[in-house]
């Protein structure tokens, strides 16, 4: 990550001097030193709080949503999952290209908390800061600083991240990553559950669907899920129960998997959200992984193609017609 | 009159023979290791887990389960029905390892279940349960619970104190309900050997630097900030989900719905979150809190003003959940510091 | 084992009286001897009314507790309990809870003027107080109730007007949004006819309910008459579920719509937070 939060601000200052953004969407120092939190600027000359480091986890472009309304064209700094995530926006035409000024930042990993405590085995208060330091992260704890491979503290949607460079933006902010050395198989989760037997699935999934508390984290935190009355909030009728058990959970968890199916762009946002640590990317990546072999499709690289479940050719199989 | 100072102590090896006993004769809820930690009912000692600084989810859910059915009814032919309350506190139920945060907050839960309407649902199975609190040494980063009177070392809200002094447990009953249940399984405890207060003593010296911050006269400083630009910023960062609301210990909030079926039904309640849009959202349409910044102030102003006005109280204990869980880092101790320094002003 | 506040007592609906074409008057009997009679409440009060494998809904009383034998609600279609129970007929069963909140103060209200202000389907918590005080008609001075609904067919109670208006001292004004060839009344708004009606403030204590914006500009109209805020009387309007205080979605400030409402002063809602 050679971008410093210096070369953030700075683009960004100039941005609102220039007059080009009204709003800029980015990252702060969180309440401790292992988090970041969204920054909403309205001008320049607040600039100095940006920071960009090795933290900044959250997907930005479900502000955008937000922000639809207000005057001006609203800058937004994405990594390279984030500017993924703005092709569906524009897809859906939820946002206006003209709209947005898209401040890209070439992005190496970004680092899971609770594995980096554990790998270091230190607690929260011990960590002062996280840098990025090309195949390692540079912690700076109390104690002095640690160098920690990548690969072991990486979030899992970074291990297996094809587009560390944002596809879409305005400005690029630092040189273009093509690859990360470390991404292999980008399905490996998957397969591994491919392999199951019926029941055996039903049961996994049975068994980690069960913990859902339906705080609808998983929804609220994903750019795609933009729908502005949820089906699972209509009153009249009632699709889904508020009664939480097993088969609302499951009901929920799957129409919400075929919603985002072809949009989804496994920021992984949705797991890092969920409190009860239900691995639900496990589930996006299937339908990511089926798409791409059925259709040749990847969400989030270009505007112009359209989701192969939203879209009809007279070609499309009609063997269950 | 029960000794309630009178300490005892355990020895670690004999804990999860107890914790078996208690299987027996009670409904056990203990943590228990699965992801993360969380309280559930227990057929046995050995699923206990004892390394954890706090759940996840409260242990309010053994008061206040997420879903509770509260009746079942059946059609009858007269174009009637007959309704059959359903009763789940059917058994004594131990509580083991419930910190000390978590235990104030069903003091401040009680305040709302009990009162000129009494719900039956929470209060029968509160009566019926031993509270075997575990005394905190270790907090995490996030917990603030000395803000709130709240020793985490001590066993003010709970009916028996276990505190990990090394090899062993000093054990304390609080209330006479804890000291009746130490009476019944005595062949457990010994009697101490002296140099446990010593021992407590210095595994308590790290709490001194836990976060405290004043509340002293927050409920008069949150006024002023009412429909202020101050909630402008958080609401627009705030997701709307349920995380804080669903984690939290004094978060009590429901809803009630049916179930139909052909020959019958029932009548539940569920948590609910005011974070939701649909939770102020009448039939006619309208919405007194339409947006995101009027949710979270309702819910910070609940918390830190309403609450306080109508029951002495604020209802929070300091446990930190909210702030480890919240996917965007909205951190109640934060806007504590901000309202409370005055640098929460609306600008 | 303390009682149990989330069952409903099962009612029967002894007769449905149309209103309009989505609102009914439902006349029910709580099932067991005197149990009607024991459901004491006081006008203003409203109960939890629930079809079963449906839902609940809170549902303001609009009988007078001075006439018992049965308990009447007045009922608009406007969600999927609602729609439910207006598929019922006479002799089918419903659940009742209640009655819960408080109440319009009619006996520190004794000896003043009422001014009884109703807008569409909220002249049902005043219709329980109109045949309340008729039936202690000596208690008040002049009874002055003003109404107003979107549309001729939109008035509710239509069929005892006559009886209303034979009361001593009492006048009945109404109004619609909108008329038709038939209508002789005056159009116009709410606010705008009490108005030009002016009634005088003096010893009178004014109560209304009705749609929140019309509550909105009465309260406004009333202010500009000089109505102290202690003798202008209203209802707030939240979702509840419970009734009891408990669900939290009624809470305002330190006030539980359910339990602390839905009745209060002006003055006591200057005092609350807005939404």
């Amino acid at each position: 990550m050679k971008t410093s939060s210096k070369e953030v601000q700075d683009s960004v200052k100039k941005l609102f001097e220039d007059g080009r953004i009204s709003h800029f969407i980015g990252y702060e120092a969180g309440s401790d030193s292992l988090r970041v939190t969204p920054c909403f600027l309205k001008s320049g000359q607040t600039v100095s709080r940006l920071v960009w480091n090795p933290l900044c986890a959250n997907n930005l472009a479900k502000y955008l949503l937000d922000l639809r309304k207000v005057e001006g064209k609203v800058g937004i700094l994405v990594k390279g999952c984030d500017s993924r995530s703005v092709v569906e926006l524009l897809k859906e035409n939820q946002i206006e290209r003209d709209r947005v000024f898209i401040v890209g930042v070439p992005c190496s990993g970004i680092v899971d908390g609770e594995k980096l405590l554990a790998v270091l085995g230190i607690s929260p208060g011990d960590v002062v800061a996280v840098e990025d330091g090309g195949d390692a992260f540079l912690v700076t704890t109390r104690e002095g600083k640690r160098r920690v491979r990548k690969e072991q503290v990486l979030r899992g949607e970074c291990l297996v991240c094809r587009y560390p460079t944002p596809v879409i933006y305005d400005v690029l902010l630092g040189e273009a990553i093509p690859s990360l050395p470390w991404v292999r198989d980008d399905y490996s989760l998957v397969r591994e559950l491919e392999e199951l037997s019926a029941e055996e699935k039903a049961r996994y999934w049975n068994r980690e669907l069960s913990q859902c508390i339906r705080c609808y984290a998983c929804r609220n935190v994903c750019p795609v899920c933009n729908c502005p009355e949820c089906i699972f909030d209509k009153k009249a009728p009632r699709w889904l129960s508020k009664a939480n058990d097993i088969s609302e959970n499951l009901v929920y968890h799957l129409i919400r998997a075929f919603h985002v199916a072809g949009k989804c762009v496994d920021c992984g946002e949705c797991e890092r959200a969920c409190p009860m640590g239900i691995p639900l990317r496990r589930l996006n990546k299937k339908v990511e992984k089926d798409l791409l072999e059925l259709f040749g499709y990847t969400a989030g690289i270009d505007v112009e193609q359209q989701p192969p479940l939203t879209k009809y050719q007279v070609g499309d199989l009609d063997e269950f017609l | 009159m029960v000794n309630q100072k009178k300490s005892k102590v355990i020895e670690k090896g004999r804990l999860t023979e107890l914790l078996d006993k208690l299987t027996q004769g009670y409904h056990l809820i203990a943590p228990v290791q699965a992801k993360d930690v969380s309280f559930r009912r227990v057929e046995s000692g050995s699923e206990v887990t004892l390394d954890y600084i706090n759940s996840v989810l409260s242990p309010k859910n053994a008061f206040f389960s997420q879903t509770e059915t509260l009746f079942r009814f059946f059609r009858d032919d007269n174009r009637g029905f007959q309704i059959e309350p359903c009763v789940e506190a059917d058994r004594e139920q131990v509580i083991f390892g419930i910190r000390p945060c978590d235990a104030r907050s069903l003091r401040l839960m009680d305040m709302v279940f009990n009162g000129q309407y009494r719900d039956s649902y929470y209060l029968d199975k509160r009566e019926k349960t031993t509270l075997i609190g575990l005394a905190c040494f270790e907090p995490d980063e996030t917990c603030f619970c000395p803000t709130f009177g709240i020793d985490p070392a001590s066993g003010e809200d709970v009916d028996i104190l276990f505190s990990d002094i090394g090899d062993r447990y000093l054990v304390e009953a609080s209330t006479e309900k804890g000291a009746a249940l130490l009476d019944k399984f005595a062949g457990f405890f010994v009697e101490p050997r002296g140099d446990e207060e010593q021992l407590r003593k210095a595994r308590k010296a790290g709490l001194a630097r836990m976060k405290k911050l004043d509340v002293s006269a927050i409920a008069d400083k949150m006024a002023p900030l009412y429909g202020g630009d101050y909630w402008d910023s958080i609401g627009l960062k705030c997701l709307g989900c349920g995380i804080c609301t669903y984690l939290c210990p004094t978060c009590h909030c429901f809803d009630i719905g049916d179930v139909n079926l052909d020959e019958g039904g029932g009548r539940f309640r569920c948590w609910d979150s005011c974070m939701f849009p649909e939770f102020t959202l009448m039939a006619s349409g309208e919405n007194p809190r339409p947006n995101r910044k009027t949710r979270i102030q309702q819910r910070f102003f609940h918390k830190l003003k309403y609450f306080y006005d109508r029951n002495g109280e604020l209802a929070c204990v300091g446990c930190g959940r909210c702030i480890r869980y919240c996917p965007v880092n909205i951190d109640i101790s934060q806007i504590i510091e901000e309202v409370a320094s005055g640098k929460a002003g609306n600008d | 084992m303390t009682e149990n506040i989330y069952l409903p007592r099962m009612a029967t609906i002894q007769s449905m009286r149309p209103e309009t074409i989505d609102i009914t008057t439902f006349r029910v009997t709580i099932d067991g001897s005197d149990e009607t009679e024991r459901f004491e409440y006081k006008s203003g009060q409203f109960a939890e009314v629930s079809v079963p494998g449906v839902g609940e809904a809170p549902i303001s009383i609009s009988s007078s507790p001075a006439r018992p034998g049965a308990i009447e609600f007045s009922i608009r279609r406007v969600g999927e309990l609602t729609n439910a129970l207006h598929e019922l007929k006479p002799g089918d069963k419903i659940g009742i809870r209640g009655p819960f909140g408080n109440f319009f103060p009619l006996e520190e209200m004794e000896g003043r003027n009422l001014l009884i202000i109703g807008g569409g389907i909220g002249l049902a918590p005043l219709r329980s107080v109109i045949l309340n005080v008729f039936d202690n008609r000596a208690k008040y001075g002049k009874i002055d109730i003003i109404y107003g609904a979107r549309s001729p067919q939109d008035l509710v109670f239509t069929s005892e007007y006559e009886e209303w208006r034979k009361v001593d001292n009492t006048r009945l004004c109404l109004t619609v949004d909108r008329g038709d060839e038939k209508w002789q009344g005056n159009v116009g708004l709410v606010p705008t006819f009490l108005k030009e009606l002016h009634p005088s403030p003096e010893n009178t204590t004014s109560i209304t309910c009705g749609p929140p914006i019309m509550i909105k500009f009465v309260i406004e109209a009333l202010n500009e008459m000089g109505f102290p805020s202690e003798h202008i009387v209203t209802t707030l309007e939240r979702r509840m579920k419970c009734g009891v205080g408990k669900c939290g979605r009624c809470n305002i400030g330190s006030k539980y719509v359910c339990l602390d409402g839905p009745v209060f002063t002006l003055k006591q809602l200057k005092e609350i937070p807005s939404d």
